[in-house]
C-alpha cells in the first residue's frame, strides 16, 4: 500500500476524530470547539492537496478494507478527478461556514455539539464523494441528511423549525429511497457493492431495467438538487437553518445531487440509455430556472430570495447535464463550483445584513450602500456573479452550458428559452441589490460598522470568486478530466 | 436417547430455577433486588448452556431426535432446532436485562415474588415449543407460555386496566390454543399419532385442516392482522419490562415456531409463503398507519410492533415462497435487531413512566431535558426502528430489500413497495416522537414539569437500557459477525 492510499481515508477519519474529541470535551468554548472543527476539516482539505501529484500520475487513488465480507461490502474509497472537484468545493464551503460561524451567534450554547455536527455534515458529503461502495455511499448520503436535520432542529430559528426539519427529512428521504432501490437492484444483480466493479458491468443489464434505474436515480438525486417540483423542502429549510448551515446546504449539499447523477446513471449506463431523459432534464432545468427566479422576485424575505435562487441555479446545472454534450456537462460541473462560491458569498452577505439590521424584509431595509462599503462591494460582486456577468465565474459556466445546449441538437428552442430565462436572474439579483443598498435609508440606529468577524470571511470569499472567475483554466481541465473518469476519456 | 440431556438441560434449569427462586425468596423473605439477582444467575447459567448447545449444533443435528419416556407413540419427541436455540439465547439475554431492570422497576410493588419465576417459566415454555414436535407436548407448553404471560401482564392487579389487559390476552391467547387443540384433533384423527418426527408421509385433508388450525393459532399469538387487536392493549398496559420481553422476543418468535409444525403437517412452502406475504402487507400498513395517531407512548410502540411483525413475515414469506435462503437469514437478522431495538424502546419508555407516572406523549414533551440518558437511548431505539444508517435497523432493511429484489418477481416487488410505504409512514411516526422529547415545554405539558430538574435514573434501570442502546449502535456499525451467526444458524436449520 502506497503512502497515498494510506492517507486517503484520513479525509473521513480525521473529521471523525474531531467529532469524538468534541463529544468528549463538553466544556469547550465556542472558539475552542471551532478550532477543533476547523483543524480537522483542514486536514480534509490538506490531504487531497497532498494527493494531487499522485492523482496527476495515476488518475485515481483508491483504498479498500473489508467491512461486511459476507455481504460483499467493504469500506472502499476512491478519489478521482470528479470527486476531487466536489470534495474540494464541499470542504472549502464548510471551512468558510465554520469560520463565518465564529462571528455570529449560532452555537454559543453546546458549541461542541454544534461543531461536531457541522463536521459530521461535511463528513457525510466528503464520504459521499469518495465512497466506492454503494452501501457506504448510502450511509454517507444519509449521514449528510441526518446531521443537517439535527443542525436545523436544534439551532434553527423560530418555532416552525420542528415542522420544517421533519418536512425536509421526509421529502429528501423519499428521494434517498429511490436511490436506495436502484443501488440495491444493482447490488443484487451483480452481487457486488463495489461501485467501480458495477461501473464495469452495469451495461450488461437489460435495457428496460437500465432505463428504470436511470429514472429512479435522476428523480432521487433531483430531490436533493431541489429541482422544481421536488424543491418544496428547500425554501423553508434554508430559511429556518442558522446561516452557516444554510451556507453549507445551499453551496455544497445541493450539488451532491449533481454528483450523484454524474456518478451513477451517467457513469453506469451507456449514453443511449440516458438519451431519452435528456430532453426532460433540459425541460425540468428550464422550468426550475424560471420558477426559482420568479419566486425569488416575488419573495420579500431576503434569505428566501437567495434560497429560491438556488432552485433557479440548480436548474442551469440540470439543463447542462441534460444536454449530454461534453461542453454542457463541463459547464454543469463548473457551475457547481462557481455557484458554491457565489451562493456562499450571497448568504454571508445576507447574514451580515440580518445581523446589523435585525430585519429580514427587503422593504424595510434600504440605502445601506454608503454605510457599509465592504459589504456593498461584496454584495455587488455576488449579485453580478449570479447574473452571469463576465469575468465572474458563472459567466464561464453558463457560456459552456448554453454552448452545450446548442451543440446537443436536441432542441435549439429550449436552449434559447433557457438563455432568455436567465434575464429573470438578472432582475431578481438587481432588485435584491438595489433594494438593500440604494433607495431610502432604513432605520437610523444601525451599528456604525458591520461585524468584522463576519466581514473578513465574506471579503475573502469575494476575492476567491474574482480569482476563480479570472483563472478558469485549472477548473476546466479538472472538469474535463472528471468527465473522462465517467466516460473513459471519450465523452 | 443420547443427546437428550443436552436438549432438555437448559429447560430443566429454567423450570427448576423458577420454583427454587420462589421457594427461597418466600422462605428467606428476600428483597426484590436479591430475587432479581438470583434470576439473573439462573438466566446466565441457562444462557451459557444454550450457547454450548448452539456450538454443538452440528453434532446434535446428526442425531436428529431424542425421545423422552417410552418410545413413540407413547413417548414425547424433542428435536434440536438451531433457530429456536438462537432465539432463546436472545430471549435469555433480554430476560437478564429485564430482570436487572425490574430490580428497580418493581421497587414499589409488593408482589414481586411471583414475577421472576413467571419470566423463567415463560422462557422455558418458549424453549419447549421450539423443540417439541409432539403435538400434545406443544399444546401443553403453549399453554404454559400463555398462562405465565397473562399473569405477568396483569401483574399490577390493583389497577383495573392491567387486569383488563391480562384478561384480554388470556382470552385471545386461549382462543389461539383452542384452535390448536382443534387442529390436534384433526391430526390425531387422521394419523393416530401425535409425534411429528418428520414431514407426514401422506398428508390428507384432515391433517391439512390441522395445519391451518396451527397456522391460525400461531398467527393469533404473533399478532398477525386481523388477529392483532390484543397487541396494543397488552403492550400498552402490561408492566414495561414485560412488554419489552413480549414485544421483543416472545410474540414474534411464534412466527418461527409456526413453519416447523405447519410444514410437517403437509402445508406446502408456497402456501405458507403466500399466506405470510399477503398478511405481511396488512400488518405493515395497519401497524404504521395506526401508529401515527396514538397518544400513549407504549400503544404507539405496540402499533410499530405490529408493523415489524409484518416485516418479519415479509422476510420469511419470501424465503418460503421463493425458496430463497438469504431471505430466511434476513428474517432472522431482522428478528435479532427488532428484539434489541424494541425491548430498548419499551424499557426506556418504562423509565419515563416510572419517574413521571404517565405515558401520555403530549405530557412527556420535553422529557429529553430531564431524563437525559433514557431519552437519548430511546432516541437511538426510535432512529434504529426508523432505519437510519449505522444503527441496527438499517442493515435489516438492506437485507430485506436485497432478498425481495433478488427474487425479481412482481409479487415480491409489490410487497416491497408496500414495505417501503410502510417504512415511510413509519418515519412520520418515529421522527416526531423522537423530536417531541426535545421540544421546549408549554404550560400544558405537565409531566415533564413535575420533575422540573434533571433526574438521575437509578442504575438498575439505566444500565440495561444503555447496554441495549450500545448494542443497537454496535450491531449497526459492525454487522458482519451477527450476519455470519445468523447465516450459520439458518444453514443448520435448512439442512
Amino acid at each position: 500500500m502506497s503512502f497515498e492510499e494510506i492517507i486517503l481515508p484520513g479525509i473521513t477519519l480525521i473529521p471523525v476524530l474531531g467529532v469524538v474529541i468534541l463529544l468528549i470535551w463538553r466544556k469547550a468554548t465556542k472558539t475552542q470547539a471551532a478550532i477543533i472543527g476547523i483543524v480537522s476539516e483542514g486536514f480534509a482539505l490538506l490531504i487531497p492537496l497532498l494527493l494531487y501529484s499522485g492523482m496527476k500520475n495515476n488518475g485515481i487513488i483508491a483504498f479498500s478494507l473489508p467491512w461486511i465480507p459476507n455481504m460483499q461490502i467493504s469500506f472502499s474509497l476512491e478519489l478521482n478527478w470528479l470527486s476531487l472537484i466536489f470534495l474540494l468545493t464541499e470542504v472549502l464551503v464548510t471551512l468558510a461556514a465554520m469560520i463565518y460561524s465564529l462571528g455570529e451567534k449560532t452555537g454559543e450554547k453546546n458549541s461542541n455539539y454544534y461543531y461536531a455536527l457541522l463536521l459530521l455534515f461535511s463528513l457525510g458529503m466528503s464520504g459521499t464523494t469518495l465512497a466506492d461502495d454503494v452501501f457506504l455511499f448510502y450511509i454517507f448520503w444519509e449521514l449528510m441528511l441526518v446531521a443537517s436535520v439535527l443542525l436545523i432542529l436544534v439551532w434553527g430559528h423560530g418555532e416552525s423549525r420542528f415542522k420544517v426539519s421533519l418536512k425536509y427529512f421526509i421529502i429528501t428521504h423519499i428521494g434517498s429511497l429511490l436511490v436506495l432501490i436502484s443501488l440495491i437492484t444493482l447490488y443484487v444483480n451483480f452481487e457486488t457493492a463495489s461501485l467501480s466493479e458495477l461501473i464495469r458491468q452495469a451495461h450488461t443489464l437489460p435495457v428496460n431495467l437500465q432505463t428504470l434505474l436511470t429514472l429512479f436515480f435522476i428523480i432521487g438525486f433531483s430531490v436533493k438538487m431541489a429541482i422544481f417540483p421536488l424543491h418544496i423542502w428547500l425554501p423553508d429549510a434554508h430559511t429556518v437553518a442558522p446561516m452557516p448551515v444554510t451556507i453549507i446546504l445551499a453551496a455544497a449539499m445541493l450539488s451532491m445531487g449533481t454528483y450523484g447523477v454524474l456518478r451513477f446513471p451517467y457513469a453506469l449506463f451507456p449514453i443511449d440509455t440516458i438519451q431519452p431523459f435528456a430532453i426532460w432534464m433540459m425541460i425540468a432545468g428550464l422550468v426550475s430556472e424560471v420558477y426559482g427566479a420568479l419566486m425569488a422576485l416575488a419573495e420579500k424575505d431576503i434569505k428566501r430570495i437567495i434560497a429560491y435562487s438556488s432552485v433557479s441555479q440548480m436548474g442551469y446545472i440540470l439543463f447542462g447535464m441534460g444536454t449530454l454534450t461534453l461542453r454542457g456537462m463541463e459547464g454543469a460541473i463548473m457551475h457547481v463550483v462557481y455557484h458554491a462560491i457565489v451562493k456562499a458569498l450571497l448568504f454571508m452577505v445576507v447574514g451580515i445584513l440580518i445581523s446589523v439590521t435585525n430585519e429580514r424584509e427587503i422593504d424595510k431595509i434600504g440605502g445601506l450602500g454608503m454605510k457599509y462599503p465592504a459589504l456593498c462591494i461584496s454584495a455587488a460582486i455576488g449579485v453580478l456573479g449570479i447574473s452571469g456577468m463576465p469575468p465572474l465565474g458563472i459567466f464561464n459556466s453558463e457560456w459552456m452550458i448554453f454552448a452545450g445546449g446548442f451543440d446537443s441538437g436536441i432542441s435549439i428552442a429550449l436552449t434559447v428559452m433557457t438563455l432568455l430565462g436567465s434575464i429573470f436572474t438578472v432582475i431578481y439579483a438587481l432588485r435584491f441589490f438595489g433594494g438593500i443598498f440604494f433607495g431610502k435609508r432604513s432605520p437610523e440606529d444601525l451599528p456604525a460598522k458591520a461585524p468584522l468577524a463576519l466581514t473578513i470571511p465574506t471579503v475573502a470569499v469575494m476575492i476567491f470568486l474574482l480569482v476563480e472567475g479570472l483563472l478558469p483554466g485549472p477548473l476546466l481541465s479538472w472538469a474535463i478530466r472528471g468527465l473522462g473518469t465517467i466516460f473513459g476519456g471519450s465523452g | 436417547m443420547s443427546g437428550l440431556f443436552e436438549f432438555v438441560l437448559p429447560a430443566a434449569v429454567l423450570f427448576a430455577g423458577a420454583f427454587l427462586i420462589y421457594l427461597v425468596s418466600r422462605v428467606f423473605r428476600l428483597s426484590n433486588r436479591v430475587e432479581a439477582v438470583l434470576t439473573v444467575v439462573i438466566l446466565i447459567a441457562t444462557g451459557v448452556l444454550l450457547i454450548l448447545q448452539l456450538q454443538g449444533m452440528p453434532g446434535l443435528l446428526q442425531n436428529p431426535e431424542a425421545v423422552f419416556g417410552a418410545d413413540p407413540p407413547g413417548g414425547i419427541v424433542f428435536v434440536p432446532n438451531a433457530v429456536g436455540t438462537f432465539i432463546l439465547i436472545l430471549g435469555t439475554a433480554i430476560g437478564i436485562l429485564v430482570s436487572v431492570y425490574s430490580g428497580e422497576y418493581l421497587s414499589r410493588d409488593s408482589r414481586y415474588l411471583h414475577y421472576y419465576p413467571l419470566i423463567l417459566l415463560t422462557l422455558m415454555g418458549l424453549m419447549g415449543m421450539f423443540m417439541s414436535v409432539n403435538l400434545f407436548n406443544l399444546f401443553f407448553l403453549t399453554e404454559l407460555v400463555t398462562v405465565s404471560v397473562s399473569a405477568l401482564i396483569a401483574f399490577r392487579y390493583r389497577r383495573e386496566i392491567s387486569i383488563k389487559a391480562g384478561f384480554k390476552y388470556l382470552i385471545m391467547s386461549s382462543l389461539g390454543t383452542m384452535i390448536m387443540l382443534l387442529g390436534i384433533y384433526f391430526v390425531y384423527r387422521s394419523t393416530g399419532d401425535l409425534n411429528l418426527t418428520g414431514v407426514l408421509a401422506k398428508p390428507d385433508d384432515l391433517t391439512r385442516i390441522g395445519a391451518a388450525c396451527f397456522l391460525l393459532g400461531f398467527s393469533l399469538k404473533a399478532g398477525v392482522f386481523p388477529l392483532h387487536t390484543w397487541v396494543p392493549d397488552v403492550y400498552g398496559h402490561a408492566p414495561s419490562a414485560v412488554s419489552g420481553l413480549l414485544a421483543g422476543v416472545v410474540s414474534k418468535s411464534m412466527l418461527f415456531v409456526m413453519p416447523v409444525i405447519c410444514l410437517r403437517l403437509g402445508m406446502t412452502e408456497r402456501e405458507l409463503g403466500i399466506y405470510l406475504m399477503v398478511f405481511a402487507c396488512f400488518n405493515m400498513l395497519v401497524g404504521s398507519i395506526r401508529m401515527l395517531r396514538q397518544r400513549l407512548l407504549r400503544r404507539f410502540l405496540s402499533f410499530s410492533s405490529i408493523a415489524q411483525t409484518g416485516y418479519l413475515m415479509f422476510g420469511l414469506g419470501i424465503g418460503f415462497y421463493y425458496q430463497l435462503d438469504q431471505a430466511f437469514s434476513a428474517g432472522l437478522y431482522l428478528f435479532l435487531v427488532i428484539a434489541v431495538m424494541k425491548s430498548l424502546a419499551f424499557l426506556a419508555a418504562g423509565i419515563f413512566q416510572h419517574h413521571t407516572g404517565t405515558q401520555d406523549m403530549e405530557a412527556l414533551t420535553g422529557i429529553g431535558g430531564i431524563l437525559t440518558m433514557p431519552a437519548l437511548c430511546f432516541s437511538v431505539a426510535l432512529a434504529g426502528l426508523a432505519g437510519i444508517p449505522l444503527l441496527a435497523g438499517f442493515t435489516g432493511k438492506w437485507l430485506i430489500f436485497t432478498a425481495a429484489l433478488a427474487t425479481g418477481d412482481i409479487f415480491a416487488i409489490i410487497t416491497l413497495v408496500i414495505f417501503l410505504i410502510s417504512t415511510l409512514i413509519g418515519l412520520g411516526g418515529y421522527l416526531p416522537t423522537l423530536v417531541r422529547q426535545y421540544l421546549p415545554l408549554t404550560e400544558s405539558q405537565l409531566a415533564a414539569k413535575i420533575l422540573n430538574n434533571p433526574v438521575k435514573s437509578p442504575g438498575w434501570m439505566l444500565a440495561p437500557v444503555i447496554l441495549l442502546a450500545l448494542l443497537v449502535v454496535g450491531i449497526g456499525t459492525y454487522p458482519a459477525p451477527w450476519i455470519n451467526l445468523v447465516e450459520q444458524v439458518m444453514k443448520w436449520m435448512l439442512i
